[in-house]
């Protein structure tokens, strides 16, 4: 029997019912490869963010890790880079431990340590625990309060909860929820808006800051550019909150059910038309336009010139970066290149990416990453360039661009940077530009043109968005978007704009 | 405070020397995990992961996998991989989530033995304990599972335990002392746990004598002598070549020094500094004793705190570079020595 990894077609995946996905593609049903995707996931360690970095996503944290040592191992990897430099501290449990719960009388004793003898004085300390405390069923919010009334310090939990990571509160949303319900009401700012959903900021020149901004927003807020504990705490201010990934949810659920922000959900993506109706929903769902064609027309002329100089491009794309891996692959095709393998995990969110692509590119093939015979992948498709780090991994012999970056991608301005990433990498590999058999271009298979869009309102900082409605979604899909009706308007607390 | 670690990350774990003994022998290896256990594995405790392929594997527990025991739904899945991959032997590591509901992992091997045509074995390490104490166990599991046939005693043949990159510090132990044991006369070096086979565990019974090169190989060693009769030695065969390489100053006379390494390697160097004219050199380890390499005053260290105050008493330092964090204030020589169960840096 030749051994090989297992791979279906987007045709054959776009046939199934989510209910109804092949073994391979079902986490519970088979062993986990740890492929570069799996580890990031797994063990983010020197990139990306797991629990660890995320807990001490606050300017100023630490983190006590309570947990057996092997779950703080690879902290190593954190702990050499700058920014978390001296911010770990660790209380290695043992099986005695595991049977009297005495560790957890330990905690108070170690933050106060802590609080006393690391300068700058900590803003909060984190306790991290792990699968064995999630077992033993340990109240650590009960703890951290101990704590904190005895250390005077702020002491939150977050969980690095593997064995609950499909469950209603995975560890990444446990902890969003975590830090931000430490926020307390306050005077809101109608002209100040938080991005929820990220740890590291949005690319500096993300059109979505100047968008705000021309409709008078004056503060857009992302924990990761607080520089402090207490700018944090103004993150309690907001008008309303973004909410620009969906682990960030509950956390949204906090600031409306305590503080009375309410939220929009946003989608990343690549299609400028998608990324043009989202934006167009958004304005509605605020009152508002946006003038967004300039954006608009730079993204597609930044996939025009790409397109004309490097011709139709096989790719391999992974989903260890920045994107949904479907709906990056969709977006490749559609803007007339080839798209030969995605490595990705199929959910219900990007079952509407496949069908699209199985209607495009049926023969494209689906690996799940996490499955035991990708040990056996070997590359048996031609392809010119790779996304994701994973994809990379695959394909050793092509060029890579990792996507990867803390610093997030997003909007028309994402487009354009992935297009420019893939230039530089197709530069460094000395591929030549478009070769002659593709020199009329391979046609755009975009589905729609995007019209232009009207020009900007004046500023004006109330918008029709509140509180205890839920988390509206707004899309830039094909389907219809789903854009919150005309909730009642948040009345601007603060007059006018800075 | 006890307990409390300020300034060095938690060591190799137990499961992470287990991983690193079998991980070369075309075996189906299962960390019996939520994920975050095969994550430090993969992702960092195994530096063959990304040049080697294995068959190392996360079981992917979930809450109510372990809340309801389901061995069997592991077992199931163990088959299903190993139809695929035709493995010449699944093992199963703990970690701590198997470790607080008691798996029992007798009972488990026997379940899966039952569906399996293959070898199987279990390595009831818990991930609260240090790597030596899992390769150790894997090295003895190994052992009694498959060198099981007395076989003729080949002159010249060389077994070594105690070889993986955690031990070692190294990708390249298994050939540097292949090269240094038949530079001393040796016939044929096989090295259990890197460069080695299978088969050549199968046929450890023809080893002629065993080298025990860190304390993880010295039950394994005492199996084997016991078993099969045959002797062994313990000593760290790269010890000279590893002198050679340190950063020492030139005169050592009269220079009390403080090593910190596996137990094996650092009573190996002692002998060599002592040759040099070091007054005293002490060995202090993180990790197992190991009785036959022990002087008097050793030492054992548990606490950061342990380290610095011993260390105030020496004029030279050797020890992995992270160490010196410990002791900002020591105003001897700090050599460094990676070691990679300490840093998870490997020897340069």
């Amino acid at each position: 029997m030749k051994k090989q990894a297992v791979y279906y077609t987007a045709g054959d995946i776009a046939a199934r019912d989510i209910k109804d996905l092949p073994d391979e593609f079902v986490l519970s049903r088979h062993l986990i490869y740890s492929s570069p995707a799996t580890l990031a996931f797994n063990s983010p360690g020197a990139e990306g963010f797991g629990v660890k970095r995320a807990g001490l996503a606050i300017a100023g944290s630490v983190m006590l890790l309570v947990a057996p040592g092997c779950c703080g191992r690879n902290t190593s990897l954190v702990s050499e880079m700058k920014a978390y430099e001296g911010r770990f501290f660790y209380l290695n449990m043992d099986e005695t431990d595991i049977v009297t719960g005495r560790h957890l009388k330990k905690i108070p004793d170690a933050v106060r340590e802590i609080a006393e003898t690391t300068t700058p004085k900590p803003s909060l300390v984190m306790i991290c625990i792990t699968c064995t405390d999630a077992l033993l069923g340990t109240d650590m919010e009960r703890i951290c309060r101990r704590a904190e009334a005895e250390c005077g310090i702020h002491v939150r939990p977050c969980y690095m909860y593997a064995l609950t990571r499909e469950g209603r509160k995975p560890p990444m949303v446990h902890v969003r929820e975590s830090l931000y319900t430490m926020l307390k009401p306050r005077k809101k700012k109608a002209n100040a808006v938080n991005l929820l959903g990220f740890f590291a900021p949005l690319m500096d020149d993300c059109e979505l800051y100047a968008l705000l901004s021309s409709i008078g927003v004056r503060t857009v807020r992302e924990i990761s550019r607080c520089r402090d504990f207490d700018e944090f705490l103004t993150m309690a201010e907001a008008n309303f909150n973004l909410v620009l990934n969906p682990e960030a949810r509950r956390a949204a659920e906090v600031f409306d059910k305590d503080l009375k922000i309410p939220s929009i959900e946003l989608t990343r993506f690549y299609e400028p038309d998608r990324i043009h109706r989202q934006y167009e929903a958004l304005a509605a769902a605020l009152g508002v336009t946006f003038d967004d064609g300039p954006y608009y027309e730079e993204a597609r002329a930044a996939v025009r010139a790409f397109r004309d100089r490097f011709g139709e491009l096989t790719f391999s794309v992974g989903e260890c970066l920045n994107a949904d891996a479907f709906e990056l692959a969709l977006a490749l095709i559609r803007f007339g290149f080839n798209v030969a393998e995605v490595f990705g995990t199929v959910s219900e969110e990007n079952m509407v990416y496949i069908r699209y692509l199985a209607d495009l590119s049926p023969d494209t093939r689906i690996y799940a990453n996490t499955e035991p015979t990708m040990i056996f992948y070997e590359p048996e498709t031609a392809c010119d360039v790779t996304i994701g780090k994973d994809a990379g991994f695959y394909h050793p012999e092509c060029p890579c661009l990792p996507w990867n970056s803390d610093v997030q991608p997003y909007g028309f301005r994402g487009l354009v940077a992935l297009m420019k990433g893939l230039t530089g990498v197709l530069e460094q590999a000395g591929k030549a530009d478009r070769s002659p058999a593709h020199a009329d271009g391979p046609a755009d298979r975009s589905p729609t043109q995007a019209t232009a869009c009207a020009g900007a309102t004046e500023p004006d900082a109330t918008f029709p968005v509140a509180a205890g409605k839920g988390c509206p979604i707004v899309t830039g899909g094909e389907e219809a978007p789903s854009v919150p009706g005309n909730a009642d308007a948040v009345p601007a607390q603060e007059g006018g704009t800075k | 405070m006890r307990g409390l670690r300020k300034y060095l990350t938690p060591f190799a774990p137990d499961q992470s020397g287990a991983v690193s003994v079998l991980y070369e022998l075309g075996g189906l290896v299962v960390i019996c995990d939520a994920g975050g256990c095969a994550g430090n594995v993969c992702g960092f405790d195994e530096p063959r992961w990304h040049t080697m392929r294995s068959a190392v594997f996360s079981a992917g527990l979930r809450d109510m996998d372990a809340i309801m025991g389901r061995d069997k739904k592991l077992v199931a899945e163990l088959v299903t991989a190993s139809r695929a991959l035709e493995p010449a032997f699944a093992a199963v590591v703990g970690t701590p989530v198997p470790s607080v509901i008691g798996t029992d992992y007798t009972a488990l091997r026997r379940m899966a033995e039952r569906e399996l045509t293959i070898p199987v074995l279990t390595v009831d390490t818990t991930g609260m304990q240090l790597y030596d104490k899992g390769a150790e166990k894997a090295y003895l599991a190994l052992m009694q599972t498959f060198a099981r046939e007395k076989l003729p005693v080949k002159p010249g043949l060389i077994g070594v335990l105690g070889v993986n990159p955690l031990d070692m510090s190294s990708l390249d132990a298994d050939k540097a002392i292949t090269r240094a044991l038949l530079a001393e006369g040796a016939d044929e070096v096989r090295c259990y746990g890197m460069g080695g086979t299978l088969e050549d565990v199968r046929r450890a019974s023809e080893a002629e004598k065993n080298i025990v090169a860190s304390p993880s190989g010295l039950k394994a060693a005492r199996y084997l002598e016991k078993t099969f009769g045959t002797p062994f030695e313990v000593r760290d065969p790269l010890a000279a070549s590893l002198l050679e390489s340190c950063c020492l100053p030139a005169d050592l006379t009269g220079k009390k020094i403080l090593l910190n390494d596996q137990l094996v390697r650092a009573d190996s160097l002692r002998r060599l500094l002592t040759a040099r004219g070091a007054d005293t050199v002490t060995a202090a380890t993180w990790f197992m004793p190991c009785p036959p390499c022990e002087a008097a005053g050793d030492a054992r260290l548990k606490e950061e705190d342990d380290y610095a105050s011993l260390a105030e008493n020496y004029d030279i330092l050797i020890g992995d570079p992270v160490l010196k964090s410990l002791v900002p204030g020591f105003r001897g020589t700090f050599v460094p020595l990676a070691s990679f169960p300490v840093s998870g840096k490997l020897l340069k």
